[in-house]
């Protein structure tokens, strides 16, 4: 292998690293920017005259702190759910055997194919009839399991050596016990990523909440975030990338310390 | 411990798995197909039964042929953005370059952690007729950025551009994952018989990757589809003239714009049908490889 050419190479990889990048970078840099400097200054990355004024524009127009709790308190439901029903789910398949076993198994993973259009009018209309539209419930309520999960539980139960579980229980350890004190220590590491992974889908999640929360009092950030682009032209794009910064920040963080075990179990996932 | 608990535990660990699903995917399927042979508005307290005349009517009415033209259209580019791409940048990075891997795999899923609201506002700027820094830059190299929102077929590439944007990394690196988990000794035999790397790579890599790469493939349709569903109801809304609308954006117009319940429900029962038929590809192919990419 030649040094010039596996140059070349990296240098057309490090443009495919500016092209994912870079947007968000210019994201953070405009929201610092006058809506008239970034008209004159477009490829300016660092701000000549930096201002905040587009963060308190937000907070005079929106309800900052109620939509960041909305899409954190959502997030956290349903992610504690996803991770409660599918660990639940795994552990019944990886250590029982029941009649129609394997079938059941296979129709919980087909879900992962339904398509979202599918089942998006009737599950409007249950969600109505419940009286829920507009509620944290009728956004959550639907998304409390993903097969996602149980087949990622279920491949990391399979790692576990079952000695190790036949040893607790001749020791007449309740089962409830060797869930809670064994198994969950155990899957630590899948716990954390398929929970970053299932809270990031939700902090983000868009289309679904769309069609539940009409009233601008229970909005998501997504959706105030989409408030602020107009279809027409005239975006003011300094305040929506402010906005976009603001939403950016926590899927952020969470890659940055979970990182390892984001990308180390990427391989048998799926990030929505 | 008695035989009848033991029959209880697993029975009540998938219940609440089983309810959720049940009642959120499982019937609204039937639902979906049981209304899609009425009219309705969704309000309505009758539905007339018309039979198979709103199936019909998918393959006669333009609108919605037009739907299945473009649907057909995205499906083809999301392969070539999502899956052709990253396979190729996948075997570079594997195969052409030995340091920085790592580095690469980090900084590319970076915009998967971000909502496709946020891409769709960032492109909608940088890609701005007037005021987007791609116009100037070509306006400063004499040329100009056509407006894309007024093109069927431009707005369909740039909506497929950035979902690929954010799919590109996740999709890198279960390529690369797969890529990875090919015995290196059967790599190493190739190399001492001296065989020109793009025909060990054609002929010995391509083919041992197949299950994972079927996978992304199938995963790049399914998803894809539903991926694209966000920047165009941020972006087009469709338009014009639902020209960069597509069957799964098409059922969601139908169902909750324009109120024609039974044209929607068929759309997504066909929607149900072409998914069906993929995960059984998903099944005949990758299935009896999953212990493989681990």
């Amino acid at each position: 292998m030649s040094k010039s050419k596996t140059l070349g190479w990296h240098l057309f990889l490090i443009v495919i690293c500016l092209i994912a990048v870079l947007p968000v970078v210019f994201m953070l840099s405009n929201s610092f920017k006058t809506l008239r400097e970034s008209y004159h200054s477009i490829l300016q990355l660092i701000p000549l005259h930096p201002t905040l004024s587009n963060y308190k524009t937000l907070m005079q127009e929106v309800n900052l702190f109620g939509l960041i709790w909305n899409t954190f308190f959502m997030a956290t439901l349903v992610t504690f759910g996803k991770i409660f029903s599918s660990m639940l789910a795994a552990s019944a398949f990886q250590y029982y055997d029941f009649r129609w076993k394997k079938t059941l198994y296979f129709i919980f993973v087909a879900t992962i194919f339904v398509p979202f259009t599918t089942i998006m009018i009737p599950n409007y209309l249950v969600i109505a009839k419940l009286n829920l539209l507009n509620t944290v419930v009728g956004v959550v309520l639907p998304q409390l399991c993903d097969a996602t999960g149980i087949m990622l539980f279920t491949k990391a139960l399979e790692k576990i050596p079952a000695s190790l579980l036949e040893v607790a229980a001749i020791d007449g350890i309740p089962r409830w016990r060797i869930f809670v004190n064994l198994l969950i220590p155990m899957l630590r590491p899948n716990i954390i990523s398929i929970g970053a992974m299932f809270f990031i889908n939700s902090w983000n999640e868009y289309v679904w909440p769309t069609l539940i929360l009409k009233d601008k009092n229970s909005f998501t950030l997504p959706l105030a975030l989409q408030n602020y682009i107009s279809s027409e032209g005239g975006t003011n794009f300094p305040l929506a990338m402010a906005l976009s910064s603001i939403m950016i920040v926590v899927p952020l963080v969470i890659y940055i310390l979970f990182q390892r075990f984001i990308l180390n179990s990427i391989s048998s996932t799926g990030l929505k | 411990m008695s035989n009848s608990k033991n029959k209880l535990i697993p029975f009540l660990c998938l219940l609440p798995a089983a309810l959720i699903l049940s009642i959120f995917v499982i019937i609204p399927i039937g639902y979906s197909f049981y209304l899609s042979f009425f009219n309705w508005n969704l309000i309505a307290p009758t539905k007339n039964f018309v039979g198979l005349q709103n199936y019909y009517s998918l393959f006669t009415d333009p609108i919605n042929r037009k739907v299945m033209v473009n649907t057909i259209f995205y499906v083809i580019l999301l392969v070539i953005l999502n899956f052709l791409f990253p396979y190729l940048i996948s075997l570079i990075v594997k195969y052409f370059i030995k340091k920085m891997q790592g580095a690469y795999k980090i900084i590319f899923f970076i915009p998967s952690l971000f909502s496709l609201v946020v891409g769709a506002m960032v492109f909608s700027w940088v890609l701005n007729p007037v005021s987007g820094p791609m116009a100037f830059i070509l306006r400063k190299l004499g040329m100009t950025l056509p407006n894309w929102t007024n093109s069927g077929v431009l707005a369909v590439v740039v909506l497929c551009l950035i979902t690929s944007w954010k799919v590109f990394g996740y999709n890198f690196i279960l390529l690369l994952t797969g890529l990875g988990s090919i015995p290196q000794n059967i790599i190493d035999a190739a190399k001492v018989d001296s065989i020109p790397r793009w025909r060990l790579i054609w002929n010995i890599i391509l083919p041992l990757n197949k299950g994972v790469s079927i996978y992304v493939l199938i995963l790049t349709i399914v998803q894809g589809l539903a991926y694209v569903f966000t920047p165009i109801n941020v972006i087009t809304q469709g338009g014009p003239y639902y020209g960069s609308s597509n069957i799964l954006y098409h059922t969601y117009l139908d169902a909750f714009v324009l109120y024609k319940t039974g044209n929607a429900s068929a759309l997504a029962i066909v929607t149900f049908v072409i998914f069906l038929f993929l995960l059984f590809l998903e099944v005949r192919f990758v299935e009896r490889k999953e212990a493989s990419y681990e």
